[in-house]
């Protein structure tokens, strides 16, 4: 055996039933609560060309892309994100659909980075993408469901960041440096390195205003208060329009009532470059990590020749998951596992019963294997089985369960032992 | 979530330890068990929740890039060496040295452009070595040592070298030359970037009373 048959490439991981399930209910959850907001899900291929894939986006996400060729010579990449492959199904196939349209998406994807502090190269993302609305209104119903969404799957704790990408723009536009000063002032923004932000704003030609100005983004953070000092600080066009912008998505929220979920970070920078607006990132105290982030993009679909404005969001499954594990968050559920014993010595007996419980909604195995009475027994302890049965008739079955051990019962008791009665155990 | 929340900082064992303990009780901060002689690697601070952790240098960053410290003092050699993803919230002024290419007196090279288009380079530091030579145009095959990496040149293991440099003292006995300073060095402040925005109150306090004490002039 060599390691290569018996490991996952670096970044990849296997999840095994418990942690399969519990990815299937968080997932489950966002998909309902996405659906009753009327965001219909969308499938798109995990391999694209690459040229699609990289639209948009030419230092962020496009340096770390699986490629690869395909046959005929055209060069491919696994989709690092699914709003880049969206906004090209937008630009195409629903090009002429009424606007605004609201999909989702659950969907894996890959960034060939080095795996650390929390990113994997194959990750998984629900997500959402509300195209063809330029209001802030779409800008506050994405950020809306983001809170209703780390709310459904019971994650305690959690905030989520909004900024605005023409703020700091608009500084910068404003302040007569060159481009390269402006990249260098927002890389060291981007990488949250105050004491270079400090050297460079000291070493550049500005404004005492300007430079306090800068200096200050790290902390204007807080609730609405921090956006009356954002328009006052900076009064060019660029940096007003993005705080009138800004309050009229915080009005929008407070009206919902979220703003006790919702914090206002005009320091925030975000890597990818596609973003044209509100941005946004959420996180809570428990994790060192962004669990979603997002915003709005008014001209990523124009990179596949379609001028249509759009915004949303990705949350990040695993680490939703390790949250929710750090939290001892999960909700159990109630166990409807039976194993069913008898199936070799009557066979249309034990099939019988087995479908009539599965049909109730219980899960059943049936013992392949004609197992002893104590063998089953350990196989079901071993297992986390709840019940352990054995049909008699067709109305009646032997039930096996830790508390009680073996007695009689009638089949139709069963479905009450869903609302925690009958059976005990 | 905030108000003198519980704080968790990461601390570089050797020779920044002192100097970091000293600023730290001239903020008020408790240290004395971190000036006794211990094995012990979690200290907590008296009257608070805040604890110390005391972790090899080259750890601190992932430490807190993880969040298992909200805090951490590393030097910028190490910061820019590791490329985690933490705020860097503070420059603390102390632990200087430089970062400098050196080559053997006797090569007669004088500037990095000097040097042989294959030469090899050693040096603890093998990701700034790699992207200094690359931002030179000059492809150097970068050796990685783990330490007295003077030695290099002597052996003819290597043509040249890049290392930290506090007083020149050990290049010039070790008959080497700097001919390049990559950067100037000092120990930061770093942050993990969560624990920026939960614990902000009580991060920016810190912050503000290192501040002050960095802006006296030293007696």
């Amino acid at each position: 055996m060599t390691y290569t048959m018996t490991q996952t490439p670096r970044g990849t991981e296997d999840f095994l039933p418990r942690d399969a399930e519990r990815k299937r209910w968080v997932e489950e959850t966002l998909r309902n609560l996405f659906w009753r907001w009327g965001y219909r899900e969308i499938v798109t291929p995990t391999m694209e060309f690459y040229d699609a894939v990289s639209a948009g986006d030419a230092a962020g996400l496009a340096r770390n892309l699986y490629r690869f060729f395909e046959r005929e010579g055209d060069i491919l990449a696994l989709r690092p994100d699914m709003t880049t492959p969206i906004a090209r199904v937008v630009a195409t196939r629903l090009r002429g659909a009424a606007k605004p349209i609201r999909l989702c998406y659950h969907a894996n994807v890959f960034r060939y980075a080095e795996p650390q502090a929390g990113r994997r190269r194959e990750f998984y993302q629900s997500g959402v993408e509300l195209v063809g609305s330029s209001s802030p209104l779409a800008d506050a119903e994405v950020i809306a469901l983001a809170v209703e969404a780390l709310k459904a799957v019971g994650l305690k704790n959690f905030l989520v960041d909004i900024g605005h990408v023409d703020y700091f723009d608009g500084i910068l536009q404003n302040s007569g440096l060159s481009a390269e000063q402006r990249r260098n002032l927002r890389t060291a923004l981007l990488k949250k390195d105050y004491v270079a932000l400090e050297e460079l704003t000291a070493a550049y030609n500005l404004s005492q205003d300007d430079r306090e100005l800068l200096l200050s983004l790290p902390h204007l953070r807080g609730g609405r208060e921090v956006l009356h000092n954002a328009a006052e600080r900076a009064k060019n066009p660029i940096s007003q329009r993005a705080i009138s912008n800004l309050t009229a998505i915080y009005d929008a929220l407070e009206a919902f009532g979220l703003t006790d979920w919702v914090q206002v970070d005009l320091g925030m920078i975000k890597d990818i470059e596609y973003y044209t607006g509100m941005v946004l990132e959420a996180y809570t105290a428990d994790m060192g990590f962004a669990i979603g982030t997002g915003g709005r993009y008014d001209n990523l679909i124009q990179q596949f020749g379609y001028w249509c404005p759009a915004t949303g969001f990705a949350l990040g499954i695993e680490r939703i998951m390790l949250v929710l594990s750090r939290q001892g968050a999960w909700s159990a559920g109630p166990n409807l596992r039976i194993l069913c014993l008898g199936l070799a010595q009557r066979p249309h007996l034990a099939w019988q019963t087995a479908e009539r419980l599965r049909g109730q909604g219980f899960s059943v195995e049936l013992a392949v294997d004609d197992l002893e009475e104590d063998k089953g027994l350990r196989y079901a302890a071993a297992n986390g089985f709840r019940w352990v049965i054995k049909p008699v008739t067709e109305d009646r079955l032997l039930v096996w369960t830790e508390a009680v051990g073996w007695r009689e019962e009638e089949l139709e008791r069963f479905p009450a032992a869903l609302k925690g009665g009958g059976f005990g155990g | 979530m905030d108000k003198a929340a519980p704080l968790t900082i990461a601390l570089p064992k050797g020779r920044l330890q002192k100097p970091v303990v000293d600023l730290l009780e001239q903020i008020g901060i408790d240290c004395s068990e971190l000036r006794e002689p211990s094995r012990k690697l979690i200290i907590p601070v008296p009257g608070t929740e805040w604890r110390f952790l005391l972790a090899k240098p080259a750890d601190v960053p992932t430490y807190v890039e993880y969040g298992a410290a909200d805090l951490g003092v590393v030097g910028k050699d190490i910061l820019l060496e590791s490329h985690k993803d933490v705020a860097e919230l503070l420059d603390l002024g102390f632990g200087f040295c430089r970062l400098i290419v050196a080559v053997p007196e006797t090569s007669g090279i004088k500037d990095v452009q000097d040097l042989d288009f294959n030469s090899r380079v050693a040096t603890k530091f093998p990701r700034i070595t790699t992207e200094f030579f690359s931002s030179q145009g000059i492809q150097a095959e970068v050796v990685h040592l783990n330490g007295s990496v003077e030695l290099g040149p002597i052996v003819g293991l290597a043509d040249a070298i890049v290392d930290i440099t506090e007083t020149g003292t050990t290049l010039v006995e070790n008959g080497l030359i700097p001919i390049a300073e990559i950067a100037q060095i000092t120990s930061r402040l770093i942050a993990n970037r969560v624990s920026c925005k939960v614990k902000y109150q009580t991060i920016q306090g810190l912050v503000r009373r290192l501040r002050e004490v960095l802006a006296k002039p030293v007696d």
